[in-house]
């Protein structure tokens, strides 16, 4: 079969977009284990929430889905926050496994939860702009992805001026570098441990309200298969590194799409990890990670 | 004398105390109601048409409860049902969990049920230990009943398998899309239709694609297979793979997937990756929540079926598909389902079984139920009567084939019979957006 440009184009763009989904969340995470170096297995049920929360919104406003990114955003970010004090906080320097069985535990609280108030039939959000395209070159791409992909670019532009040039983004980095020093220089770092925990569940959320905008069937199980790739993203891109995030969110994005397209829709997950384990074994501490990590 | 007397008196008190006994006994030893296992997706990639099976197996029961039950010979008596309903969770694992417990736990006399063919496959294993009749509603690969790994003889096969409906659609894409295809874009009648298959990586996906590819080989079709992509079960993003069909140039795309599958292989293949041409589907997506989730995207889509909340053949059968609809709408404030009517009439089988037998013991209603032959309850089968086949316990059903054309007043597409011309309400249309592949 000729490889057709157009189609080739098709299939990067749809690498793109999910590359997006699977950037906000891996971002999120890389955020939360870089200032509290703690593994949260139930990020991705902040996406489920996150996508949940815009549904619900939707109905019953019937406001734009794009214009409740961030009302979701600030209550995941709330609800984070909280999460962070009353579950992670008891908890930090006692072990990784009170922290692996706590985020496990709130999988659970959380998948329950949501099937317990919405159901747990999949359900599908339809945006008011899926019958309109964009034409570039031959082909003609859904204007919602093109938004998706802009409204992730700005959040990465806008996360990047909160760490690179404020103060808070300056604490942030501190705490993550070397948090006895960030303390001794009377940062606080409970209060970053909060604040980073807020940011890192905004950004689930967003990737939460980007999935079911896109028109992704959504249901109270979604955030596990997501999660696992967060994790394996951070790993490939190295641990706390968010143009690691970046850039294998994308990697990740682009591969599992090539691989559906050259070897079948089977190979979608498989290619993600092979991916990883092929990084790690030359470069172990992940594409952008230190070797201190 | 006196002594005589008291021995007497004695001897008549013990026996009537024995023959009291063992009237207490028999009626211990009686059951009190007959129990039907449902097994049912209420939860994952299946619970849409879960929920179907399980309120029209409750249908079925109340109907049959409400005549008295079911006459067991043996008890001389009618016998209610009590169903009870276990969820699979649509997992092989929690299938087996699901049928281990009502066989084990609750100890039920028969099931019914079972949607997904992985799933249901994965619990025949425990039937054949249990030896516990089963008659299967939904599952639709051969391995059903064909396989031979395990015990099959309790497991009766109440659809049509994917090797059946495989073929009818393959020979409706000959017989009648080839034919309008060709005359629209005047090609010539030598050139092979281009078929593109999309499916579900699993016993029932691969079901479909061999069923394909069989009817082509052994009828000699013209037809080449241009596309084969495979997609795991629950798979929700199909742009990349509608991409792949679409390079291929397809004349028509048929699927192979669960509902909450096919309806985003419509929409996506129509609105994300602009692939103008038809989509076929299999019976197992008639669902008015299929209709629902493919909006206007679904228009001039195919599928094939035996029984469709929205429309009817015009057969010997339309009456009691108008009857059952009316029922099922009035108890549950919605249409019912393909895999509802075949669940509701798997239990109407059970249950004719067990009165056949005069007995819940489980070998006999076996043989009862590979016996059996009675009257066509909603679906129509061919010849008019429900029978299984002696070798691998199957049903023929008749099948028609629909194409869904726009309703302004549902606000949902609406399915109208092409095929077979029999039945057919009207022809089939190619709509003027339409493009036919190109090799």
């Amino acid at each position: 079969m000729a490889l057709e440009f157009d189609i080739l184009l098709q299939v990067l763009f749809w690498g793109l977009y999910a590359g997006c989904i699977y950037i906000l969340l891996a971002t999120g995470l890389n955020l939360i284990f870089g200032v509290m170096k703690i593994v949260n297995f139930a990020h991705g049920e902040l996406l489920m929430l996150g996508a949940y929360i815009t549904a619900t919104v939707f109905a019953l406003s019937g406001l734009n889905p794009y214009a409740i990114i961030l009302l979701t955003m600030i209550v995941l970010g709330l609800i984070g926050i909280v999460i962070e004090r009353l579950c992670f906080r008891p908890i930090l320097g006692t072990g990784k496994l009170n922290e692996i069985f706590l985020s496990l535990g709130l999988i659970y609280v959380f998948q329950n939860g949501v099937a317990l108030i919405w159901g747990d039939e999949r359900q599908v959000l339809n945006s008011p702009y899926q019958t309109v395209t964009v034409p570039v070159g031959a082909i003609q791409l859904p204007l919602d992805y093109i938004i998706i992909i802009i409204f992730t670019v700005l959040i990465l532009c806008g996360l990047y001026l909160l760490l690179r040039k404020t103060d808070l983004g300056r604490a942030i980095r501190a705490t993550s570098q070397n948090r006895k020093g960030a303390m001794i220089v009377g940062i606080d770092v409970e209060r970053m441990d909060m604040i980073c925990f807020g940011i890192g569940s905004g950004l689930a959320a967003a990737a939460g309200t980007l999935w079911v905008v896109s028109g992704q069937v959504f249901n109270p199980y979604i955030g596990s298969i997501p999660a696992i790739k967060a994790f394996s993203i951070i790993i490939l891109g190295g641990l706390g590194s968010i143009p690691g995030a970046i850039v294998g969110g994308l990697l990740y994005g682009i591969a599992e799409n090539g691989a559906a397209y050259f070897l079948g829709g089977i190979w979608k997950d498989s290619i993600s990890f092979l991916i990883l384990i092929i990084v790690l074994i030359f470069r172990p501490t992940g594409l952008f990670g230190e070797s201190r990590e | 004398m006196k002594h005589a007397t008291t021995v007497s008196i004695l001897l008549a008190a013990l026996v009537l105390a024995a023959v009291l006994l063992a009237g207490c006994a028999q009626q211990q030893a009686q059951p009190q109601d007959l129990k039907m296992g449902a097994v049912v997706s209420l939860t994952g990639a299946g619970s849409n048409v879960g929920k179907h099976m399980k309120q029209s197996a409750e249908l079925a029961v109340s109907e049959i409860n409400a005549k008295g039950g079911v006459f067991v010979k043996a008890y001389n008596k009618k016998l209610p049902i009590t169903l009870i309903v276990a969820d699979d969770e649509t997992k092989p694992d929690s299938g087996v969990k699901a049928v281990t417990k009502l066989t084990s736990e609750d100890n039920v006399d028969i099931l019914v049920g079972g949607w997904s063919s992985a799933v249901t496959i994965a619990t025949l294993g425990i039937v054949a230990e249990k030896k516990v009749p089963y008659v299967v509603t939904g599952a639709s690969s051969p391995d059903v009943t064909r396989k031979t790994d395990v015990d099959k003889s309790y497991v009766f096969h109440y659809c049509p398998t994917t090797a059946m409906y495989g073929q009818y659609t393959t020979l409706f894409i000959d017989q009648v899309m080839r034919p309008a295809i060709n005359e629209k874009f005047g090609f010539a009648d030598s050139r092979p239709m281009r078929v593109a298959i999309l499916y579900q990586d699993s016993a029932y996906g691969k079901g479909v694609l061999n069923g394909v590819i069989s009817t082509i080989t052994t009828g000699n079709l013209k037809m080449d297979i241009v596309s084969n992509q495979s997609f795991k079960l629950g798979e929700a993003d199909f742009r990349t793979a509608l991409t792949a069909v679409k390079a291929a140039k397809p004349d028509v795309i048929y699927a192979a997937a669960f509902p909450v599958e096919q309806t985003q292989i419509v929409v996506q293949a129509r609105r994300d990756v602009n692939l103008n041409t038809i989509v076929l589907a299999v019976e197992t997506n008639d669902n008015p929540d299929y209709y629902k989730g493919i909006a206007r995207f679904g228009e001039y889509s195919v599928i094939e079926s035996r029984f469709s909340p929205y429309t009817a053949p015009k057969s010997s059968v339309a009456t009691a598909d108008a009857r059952f609809k009316a029922d099922y709408v009035a108890k549950y404030g919605s249409f019912p389902d393909m895999m509802g009517v075949s669940t509701y009439e798997g239990v109407y089988v059970a249950a004719q079984a067990i009165e056949n037998a005069g007995t819940l013991e489980k070998t006999a209603v076996r043989d009862a139920l590979a016996g059996i032959r009675m009257p066509q309850k909603v679906e129509a089968i061919k010849d008019g009567f429900i029978t299984f086949s002696p070798d691998y316990r199957e049903v023929q059903f008749e099948l028609f084939v629909s194409q869904l054309f726009w309703d302004e007043q549902a606000g949902e597409c609406r399915p109208r019979i092409v095929w077979p011309d029999n039945l057919k309400e009207t022809g089939f249309v190619l709509p003027d957006w339409y493009q036919a592949g190109t090799g």
